[in-house]
């Protein structure tokens, strides 16, 4: 729908005067998608058509490296791989909380054996504990912990994705911004340099369009326009390159900034996480190894003895809470390396997606600006040619001209007269 | 004339840039212009504006849902013609009333300036006269703006719906082949694209060759169709008496529609 209304703006055929009444003779209209295609900018369009173009098929195809059934399948095998790791580590802990459990009740009790407490006084101080209270003690506990783990880890992930987000949006802007200026300038630069000469450029043409000319002055005359033109286009093409050389370098810059601030954020939402599960842990097997004390009647024993007794108790905690540390600490790690292989699985296709996005968004808003250029200096022939032939009122793309003047042709020769 | 004021109010900026065209005493005919964008930019607009962005953020993100269900570019058409219809029908519905100020507040003025035809200031490059500013003012006024009870006189500009005649079933048909043959083409250009490497030079060749495929289709499968359809409308306008024919989105007032004569005379 769109391609025949943008073929219907244009009118084929070359309308005359119709004649049909008095004022049909001061009215003229202009095919303006015929004419822009001689402004000396137009080849700049369509290069940008074509870059457009190639932006939007490499979306189709090159940067898009999985479809969707892959994706799916290997977040399948990551969640899986995940979810594997922290049970495991569950596993290590309850059976680290098991064995300091065990560790701390046999050091007590050889303590107080040695104190010269009967067995049936220890085991009283220690509390009758079966072996299947224990078991579901720490089962229970364990499954807290997993709960409140998973729950800290996504909180953690979801704040680190946010501004992952957050932080290339702003970067994407930051280029965008650049590439816009650049842009500008290059094209004023273009207009400037097509406006500076052309007086000079009209008046060699002129000259050049005398038959009586001899061949070394024409010679002379092709030569210095054949120089004008050079010198242009190596301005242009060396602000052009100035310009990329210019946006190269701050996209490496903004690059880095982005990176470093994500590196920056991401270390101190796992910093964070690391310390509330480690806290947690500690509580947890704090209350678990209390719970399975027992009562602690110790009423019986010397100061020295329960000091000594409370000595081992802290070693102990020590000992388990480092363990604990360290078991999480490797958690840690595993889960993060799977996470971030999860993320740039799925940011892999978001981001290609996106990336697609933003640049035609760019390349068209770039277009845009110059095909309103191109228009509005075609417009400000038309209306000098309008002026001198002295018409009443000149439309642009009408629909359909029975009648009226098309101005098209004359203003094809103008500009190219202006421009050759 | 409601339609053009529609998108004109979402994309002002691009619309604040055009160029106005000279009017001298010289000019002065019975062809007068508006600047819609100026309209679009007054509070009353700006606040529809608004609300119809937000609205439309929000039926964005439900008709990318609904897209990534569909299954096929019938599927994917269908979807598409249901949620312009939602987005036109909200539209209508929260401009409405400001709308039909707008009619009034440059009939208004017309029919004071004794003019024949108002069109949008985009398709004149030169001459008519400018009405923008008398119907602003006219709009900003507390005063009730009443129907003129005089019809526009008679205009030597004509115009025709195009939107209604892409619903003829030859612009149908050639539109859908085309739709297909863009389909294929991206497919078959991707392909291309991605044994291209990172030759740069050759990625640009296969994005030009891409553009020329589908100029070339379209100059092949749409431009007969087009080109049959002006001819058509030249020849009604001709019958009429009318000199040049505009699209109906252009004409703000006055100006005589042609539509159904160009529709019947598609259909035999």
């Amino acid at each position: 729908m769109l391609a025949f209304c943008a073929l219907g703006a244009s009118l084929s055929g070359c309308g005359s005067f119709g004649a049909s009444s008095p004022s049909a003779r001061a009215l003229a209209y202009v095919r303006l998608d015929d004419v822009i295609k001689h402004d000396p900018l137009f080849p700049q369009l369509s290069k940008m058509d074509d870059a457009i173009a190639m932006v939007s098929l490499v979306g189709v195809s090159s940067r898009v490296p999985r479809n969707a059934a892959d994706v799916a399948q290997q977040s399948a095998q990551l969640r899986v791989q995940i979810a594997a790791a922290r049970s495991r580590t569950q596993r290590i802990i309850d059976s680290k909380r098991r064995e300091y459990a065990m560790r701390e009740r046999a050091a007590v009790s050889a303590a107080l054996a040695a104190a010269g407490v009967k067995s049936t006084d220890i085991a009283a101080a220690l509390g009758n504990v079966s072996a299947a209270q224990v078991r579901a003690a720490q089962q229970q506990a364990g499954k807290d912990f997993s709960a409140y783990q998973q729950s800290v880890v996504a909180q953690s992930n979801s704040a680190a994705r946010s501004i992952v987000r957050q932080l290339q949006a702003q970067a994407t802007q930051k280029l965008q911004a650049k590439e816009l200026q650049e842009e500008q300038r290059e094209t004023n630069l273009s207009l400037k340099l097509s406006q500076q000469d052309a007086a000079q450029r009209l008046a060699i043409q002129t000259r050049l369009s005398m038959l009586a000319l001899d061949a070394e002055t024409r010679k002379r005359l092709q030569g210095q326009l054949d120089a004008m033109t050079s010198r242009e286009q190596a301005a242009l093409a060396a602000q052009r390159a100035s310009d990329q050389k210019e946006y190269s370098a701050y996209r490496t810059q903004v690059a880095l900034e982005t990176n470093a601030a994500i590196r920056v954020q991401l270390a101190k939402i796992n910093g964070d996480t690391r310390a509330k599960l480690v806290s947690r842990q500690n509580t947890v097997g704090a209350q678990l190894r209390s719970s399975l004390r027992g009562p602690q009647t110790l009423a019986n024993v010397s100061p020295a003895t329960r000091a000594q007794i409370a000595k081992i108790a802290q070693q102990i905690q020590q000992q388990y809470q480092s363990d604990v540390q360290s078991v999480i600490a490797d958690y840690m790690v595993t889960s993060d390396a799977l996470e971030a292989q999860y993320a740039t699985l799925h940011g892999a296709d978001a981001e290609a997606a996106a990336a697609t996005q933003q640049e035609t968004a760019i390349l068209q808003q770039r277009r845009q600006a110059l095909y309103q250029q191109i228009v509005q200096h075609v417009e400000d022939d038309a209306r000098r040619l309008a002026q001198t032939k002295g018409f009443r009122v000149v439309f642009a793309d009408v629909t359909a001209a029975p009648g009226g003047y098309d101005m098209t042709n004359d203003l094809i020769t103008d500009i190219e007269s202006e421009h050759e | 004339m409601k339609r053009r004021l529609f998108p004109t109010i979402l994309v002002t900026a691009a619309l604040m840039t055009a160029v106005a065209p000279a009017a001298t005493g010289k000019d002065l005919t019975d062809i007068g212009f508006v600047d819609q964008s100026a309209i679009a930019a007054l509070p009353a607009f700006v606040s529809v504006s608004r609300q119809m962005a937000a609205y439309k953020a929000q039926m964005d993100a439900k008709y990318a849902a609904a897209m990534r269900a569909t299954h096929s570019p019938a599927d994917r058409q269908r979807v598409t013609q249901q949620f312009n219809t939602q987005l036109n029908n909200e539209q209508r519905q929260l401009a409405g009333p400001a709308f039909l100020r707008v009619q009034l507040a440059i009939a208004s003025v017309a029919s004071t300036r004794g003019l024949s035809v108002v069109v949008d200031k985009r398709i004149i490059i030169y001459g008519g006269q400018d009405i923008t500013q008398q119907v602003t003012r006219l709009l900003q006024s507390s005063q009730t703006i009443l129907p003129i009870g005089t019809a526009p006189p008679p205009s030597e500009i004509g115009f025709v719906d195009q939107t209604a005649l892409e619903d003829s079933p030859q612009v149908k048909a050639a539109s859908a082949q085309m739709s297909q043959y863009a389909e294929q083409q991206r497919t078959f250009f991707a392909q291309q694209l991605k044994s291209a490497g990172n030759n740069q030079q050759k990625q640009q060749q296969i994005a030009a060759a891409y553009n020329a495929a589908m100029d070339a289709e379209q100059n092949r499968i749409l431009k007969p169709v087009v080109d049959h359809t002006q001819a058509v409308t030249a020849q009604i306008a001709q019958r009429r008496g009318l000199v040049l024919i505009i699209d109906h989105a252009d004409i703000l007032y006055g100006g005589t529609d042609i539509t159904t004569d160009v529709q019947n005379a598609l259909s035999k």
